[in-house]
């Protein structure tokens, strides 16, 4: 006890080490202060320090008084810590003190003008991960404004030291889209901590948000040498391959990176880089067992059920996209496939319904007017149609699909000279498409032009390869122009193409094109060709009832080449028959069974392309008749 | 009573006011507790059956921590904490009468015990072993051996490859100036090398018995990356176990002495599974982003993350299910119903909604005027099933599960979007477009001729401009080969007087254009230019050269004219290239 008195006050606050006799009387001074009694301790215990149990534990007390000291409350919460602790083995104003003892030598010697600031600065270094959780809570729970505050004063006490706080910073910055200085704060982090891996991946991911995608792929590399086996690392390793086109490089790593662990995002880059490659049966193979993995992504079931339209897998293709509806009935891309499929069998008022979520949702979507326009158009509103097609020009004033589908529908309301400036718009954005020049000849017959008419023709036939309508209205044209001959050699071409069509897949036949074909070949004295026998009775009975009445009317006059002659007569002034419009387009809507080949195109506009083709397949079968 | 109507009234599980399944006990929005949801904790602190909130509260801004004991409505008791507190927990320490709880209270690297509210004992973390390297390398500074540059050198080297990283003098060390490590090191070398470390997170796991009422061990996550499991009685360390990475959230299972499951989601946004006896994590489950909740419900887990998604798992990591929400997750935890059985999770959300979930099933939704950021629920008062959540603002919400309220499945979102409902936004047509359609019909024929006709007599005037432009040299750009010129004019000014600026560029490639002019035509009685005819420098190719000219308006009628500037060839008459300028009003005048 003898010599804890002594030392007990040396680090009174300001003085200049003083010689011992004087020490007493501060002594008495401190006591009577009550705010001073801890702060020796503090002070003194940390100078001292023994590896001994106890020493530790109050030692990392007294670093919280010193944090604390300098707060308002401090003389309370020294209170506290003296209470609290009173119950262990040692008393800790005694601990304190038997370490100053110790601590007082070293003193001495160490500067003569030592004092207490000095000290005081001296023994203790914050714990740099000290609030480290704190800050981690705030970032996960996304109040920045709150994890700024803290790794800002966080950063202060630890003279820029705290790693995790800086890493913290840093992805925050990444989130408000200060790449650059993300990737700074990251780079400091790996300075701070070159043996952390994290660091290196977080700096690779700045750098990949750059589209620096090769120096991302060496820190990646560096990454992966601290840490073998990690998902993350190789799955973003095959990203940025993918980016840089090195495909079989980027399988082999989004590979390695599904064995170490399986992630839905390692699956759809995957798909991705087979659908790059054109391989889609393999993309679909990836899906698929993406889909058995998490089989409640949203996102892989629409993409599996794209992939089977692509490839005209109905069935399949309609139920993963129902089952991606049941799971997130507001599935924009889900909804427009799976409308537009409904579109083709005709379920026109289901589809609308599904296309009210997303109208509501996503009212700015071309191909969703677009899709919105063809409905109406298939329940004969030509009106509503026009005005829902309109808006999806206005819209995507370059999207040649939906100028199509408008000049589909003018055709249909007898409005050529409208459906000439659409179809003529759509064929500037889509100069290749042997379908839009068969329509634009369709609306020049219609408005007394057949010279261009028949110029339009020659370009339809040149570019297209399998579409027998194409063949055959301008075979119906150059009969009515007398031109037999050229007739009937576009009407064999006609049936080279549908023989060609019957051998490569099943594809049903509209029967009014049928019909029309059958009337043309009596027409020309070919015998009834037997390319149709088939198909027509399949057709028959599939039909619907509209069609049915559709057909009949045809039926009527016809029966001799003269009728056939008038019904052509007819079609071609159009305009002068005060007919419904009803007639042309509407009839038709209700044909198709699976008879699209889809084009391989990326994302919404699949739903669309869909869409529109199958409306085009209508439009040219409603014109056969004419 | 009212709950039987409840769900058919209220809906999707919305709890209205008159049949809402909570009785509003308490709300303060002035309460003043800052915390989250792992620094809650009922408990029966005074064994007297009454049940009491502790809060291990940050305080405004996380600056002045403070362990609240609340009875009821109000706060029985309050004292200053040394620094913010990660987590609370009740716990029983003995086996012996009275069978009353301990209070844990987890704060940088201590935990502080409490007994009938007095502190009873404090716990430190081990300090973790310094890098003998960097040790000996401060032993020799201490001895005067090593200078100051070498030492940082060769703790730069430790840094760089040592498994064990440096204490955080040695890093500030690293980080000074060269003038200041003499003094630094003559200050610090004596001192030894520590490293600590502080909690993260703390929960309780049942030391031996399954009861209600166990024994209970504490278990800590803290920031090196360990699992330590604590002696009840003894307070030393009984197990401890290494994760990956730090551990935010932790959840325990079964009983130490028999069989136990600890699940930690941590910091790399994976949840690691750990069994007795292993000390590395048996299963791991990768979220793919950050966890902001864990909670256990037998031997499944449901995991919020930033992505706003609840996940489910196994207790052996396989998926189950995922649920979206609507807004960002604040907190999540644990509602227990023991009289009913039911067990279900709540998680608050950014909007302000409190939802509660049995697996994927929205049971109710509790719309709160704040955000909440922590939640409670469990026996308060006398109260069993009393719900206690604490808003963004410091508000506390007190509410009470009516007796005869069940939750009823199927409450949730079931069924179509109510967006479904909605009318098609159609654009109408006006009559006078069904007139036109109609008209077209009629005319198709004759409109399409008359328009295509006029479209080419549109085209041939438009060519036959151009063709005469380009003969007069009326336009801004020379079309003669040899001389490429551009010329742009500007007019500035209100008037009368005008500052009229040619710029005249020189487009060819290489070659200066010398010897050209610039004369203005203008109307004399309403125009005076100073210079209305000079010579132009030679123009380098490429620069664009600003000429300068007055122009004074002589008229004040108001009217203005057209001033031409031609640029010529010196000893040609042909213009080379030409302007028409529209000069403005002179508004100086004509206000005058």
């Amino acid at each position: 006890m003898a010599e804890e008195k002594a030392p007990t006050t040396t680090q009174f606050p300001g003085t200049i080490e003083p010689q011992k006799p004087r020490l007493k009387k501060e002594d008495g001074l401190a006591e009577k202060e009550p705010h001073l009694g801890p702060l020796q301790d503090v002070k003194g215990n940390a100078a001292g320090a023994r590896p001994d149990q106890f020493v530790g534990a109050v030692r990392a007390s007294i670093e919280e008084a010193i944090l604390h000291s300098t707060a308002a409350e401090s003389s309370t919460l020294d209170q506290l810590m003296i209470t609290t602790y009173r119950e262990e083995p040692f008393s800790y104003l005694e601990l304190g003190k038997r370490h100053m003892t110790s601590r007082q030598a070293d003193n001495r010697d160490l500067a003569t003008q030592s004092n207490f600031q000095h000290i005081y600065l001296a023994p203790e270094f914050p714990i740099l991960e000290k609030q480290n959780w704190l800050i981690h809570l705030h970032y996960i729970r996304k109040d920045y404004a709150a994890c700024k505050a803290l790794i800002k004063e966080q950063l202060q006490e630890t003279q820029g030291l705290c790693e995790y706080a800086i890493y913290v910073q840093a992805l925050m910055y990444r989130l408000e889209g200060n790449i650059q200085e993300s990737l700074e704060l990251f780079q400091s982090c790996a300075v701070l901590n070159p043996q952390n891996a994290d660091n290196l991946k977080q700096v690779a991911r700045s750098l990949f948000l750059l589209g620096k995608h090769k120096a991302a792929i060496e820190v990646y590399n560096e990454a992966a040498k601290l840490n073998q086996k990690d998902w993350e690392i190789c799955h973003n390793l095959g990203v940025c391959y993918m980016y840089l086109k090195h495909f079989n490089k980027a399988k082999d790593q989004l590979h390695s990176a599904l064995q170490l662990n399986r992630h839905d995002l390692t699956y759809i880059m995957l798909g991705k880089i087979h659908l790059l490659e054109g391989e889609l049966e393999k993309a679909i193979d990836i899906y698929k067992k993406a889909v058995e993995f998490s089989p409640e992504n949203t996102e892989l079931l629409t993409t599996l059920g794209l992939l089977y339209l692509q490839l005209g897998i109905y069935q399949k293709a309609f139920e993963h996209l129902g089952n991606a509806l049941t799971f997130d009935p507001t599935n924009y891309k889900a909804i427009l496939a799976a409308g537009s499929m409904m579109q083709t069998h005709g379920d026109f008022d289901v589809a609308l319904t599904k296309y009210r979520v997303m109208a509501y949702s996503v009212p700015e979507s071309p191909p969703l007017w677009n899709n919105i326009g063809m409905c109406f158009f298939g329940k004969k509103k030509y009106v509503a149609a026009i005005s829902c097609l309109k808006r999806a020009n206005y819209l995507a004033p370059f999207d040649w699909k939906i100028l199509y589908n408008l000049g589909l529908v003018h055709l249909t309301m007898q409005q050529y000279a409208s459906a000439f400036h659409f179809l003529s718009a759509a064929i500037n954005f889509q100069p290749k498409m042997g379908e839009l020049y068969m329509l634009l000849a369709i609306a020049l017959t219609n408005l007394d032009d057949s010279e261009n008419a028949s110029r339009a023709y020659a370009e339809a036939v040149a570019l297209d390869q399998s579409n027998p309508l194409v063949n055959l209205n301008y075979a119906v044209l150059l009969y009515n122009q007398g031109e037999k001959k050229k007739a009937l050699a576009q009407y064999q071409e006609m049936e080279k193409k549908v023989t060609l069509l019957k051998g490569s897949s099943s594809l049903d036949f509209d029967p009014e094109m049928v019909e029309m074909a059958q009337k043309m070949g009596a027409a020309l004295q070919v015998g009834e060709a037997l390319v149709w026998t088939k198909p027509v009775k399949d057709l028959k009975s599939r039909h619907r009832t509209t069609s049915a009445n559709k057909s009949s009317n045809l039926q009527q006059p016809l029966g001799s080449n003269q009728a056939l002659g008038q019904a052509m007569s007819s079609a071609a002034g159009f305009g002068k028959t005060t007919q419904l419009p009803a007639g042309a387009g509407g009839a038709s809507q209700f044909s198709k069974p699976p008879s699209l080949p889809l084009e391989p195109e990326a994302d919404p506009a699949e739903a669309i392309s869909s869409e529109v083709q199958e409306q085009r397949e209508t439009q040219k079968s409603s014109l056969a008749p004419e | 009573m009212a709950s039987g109507s409840g769900d058919s009234a209220g809906g999707r599980g919305e709890s209205t006011e008159v049949n809402s399944k909570w009785l509003d006990a308490h709300y303060d929005p002035m309460a003043n507790i800052h915390t989250f949801s792992a620094c809650l904790a009922l408990a029966d602190l005074h064994g007297d059956g009454e049940y009491k909130l502790v809060v291990g509260d940050l305080g405004p801004n996380g600056r002045q921590p403070r362990l609240k004991v609340l009875k009821g409505p109000s706060v029985l008791t309050e004292s200053p904490l040394p620094a913010l507190p990660s987590a609370a927990a009740a716990f029983l320490m003995e086996p012996h009468e009275p069978r009353t709880p301990a209070l844990a209270l987890a704060s940088g690297p201590c935990v502080y015990v409490y007994k009938n509210l007095r502190p009873y004992f404090k716990f430190s973390l081990p300090p973790l072993p310094p890098n003998p390297l960097e040790q000996d390398l401060w032993n020799q500074a201490k001895e005067d051996r090593i200078d100051p540059l070498t030492l940082k050198e060769m703790l730069e080297g430790i840094r760089e490859k040592a498994e064990v990283p440096l204490s955080s003098q040695s890093l500030r060390f690293l980080h000074l100036e060269l003038g200041e490590m003499e003094a630094f090191v003559a200050q610090h070398k004596t001192q030894p090398i520590r490293r600590q470390t502080v909690i993260t997170t703390m929960t309780i796991l049942k030391k031996n018995l399954a009861d209600e009422d166990a024994v209970s061990c504490l278990v800590l996550g803290t920031e090196n990356r360990e699992l330590l499991v604590l002696d009840p009685e003894a307070f030393t360390v009984l197990t401890k176990m290494n994760l990956p990475s730090v551990p935010v959230f932790l959840e325990a299972s079964g009983q130490f002495d028999v069989e136990f499951w600890l699940t930690a989601a941590c910091r790399d946004g994976n949840i690691y599974i750990l069994r007795r006896d292993c000390k590395r994590p048996k299963y791991c489950i990768e979220l793919s982003a950050q966890p902001v909740g864990l909670v256990r419900i037998h031997k499944t887990l449901v995991v919020g993350s930033t992505q706003d998604m609840l996940h489910s798992f196994t207790h052996k990591g396989k998926k189950l299910w995922t649920v979206p929400m609507p807004a960002p997750i604040l907190t999540m935890s644990l509602l227990e119903q023991r009289s009913r059985g039911l067990q279900a999770v709540m998680a608050g959300l950014a909007n302000g909604e409190m939802r509660i979930y049995r697996d994927k099933a929205l049971l109710n939704i509790i719309r709160t005027p704040d955000a909440v950021t922590s939640l409670c629920f469990g026996r308060y008062g006398r109260e069993d099933n009393t719900l206690i959540m604490t808003t963004r603002g410091g508000g506390l919400v007190i509410k009470i599960l009516k007796r005869t309220a069940v939750f009823g499945e199927g409450a949730g979102e079931a069924g179509p979007p109510p967006a479904q409902a909605l009318r098609l936004n159609v654009p109408r047509k006006t009559r006078l477009y069904v007139d036109q359609t109609l008209r077209e019909r009629e005319a198709g024929t004759a409109m399409h001729r008359a328009f295509q006709m006029d479209l080419y007599l549109l085209r041939l005037r438009a060519a036959r401009a151009y063709v005469q432009a380009l003969e007069s040299s009326l336009n801004p750009v020379s079309a003669t080969l040899r001389e490429p010129l551009k010329l742009h004019a500007v007019v500035q000014g209100l008037g009368p007087t005008f500052k009229l600026t040619l710029h005249l560029q020189n487009t060819s490639a290489v070659r200066p254009a010398m010897g050209l002019l610039v004369s203005c035509l203008y109307n004399e009685s309403l125009y005076a230019l100073p210079r209305a005819f000079f010579k132009v420098p030679m123009l380098v190719p490429g620069l664009s050269y600003p000429l300068e000219t007055f122009v004074e308006c002589l008229s004040d009628k108001g009217i203005s004219d057209v001033i031409k500037v031609l640029v010529l060839r010196e000893g040609q008459s042909a213009p080379l290239l030409s302007a028409h300028i529209n000069m403005p009003v002179s508004e100086g005048l004509v206000a005058a």
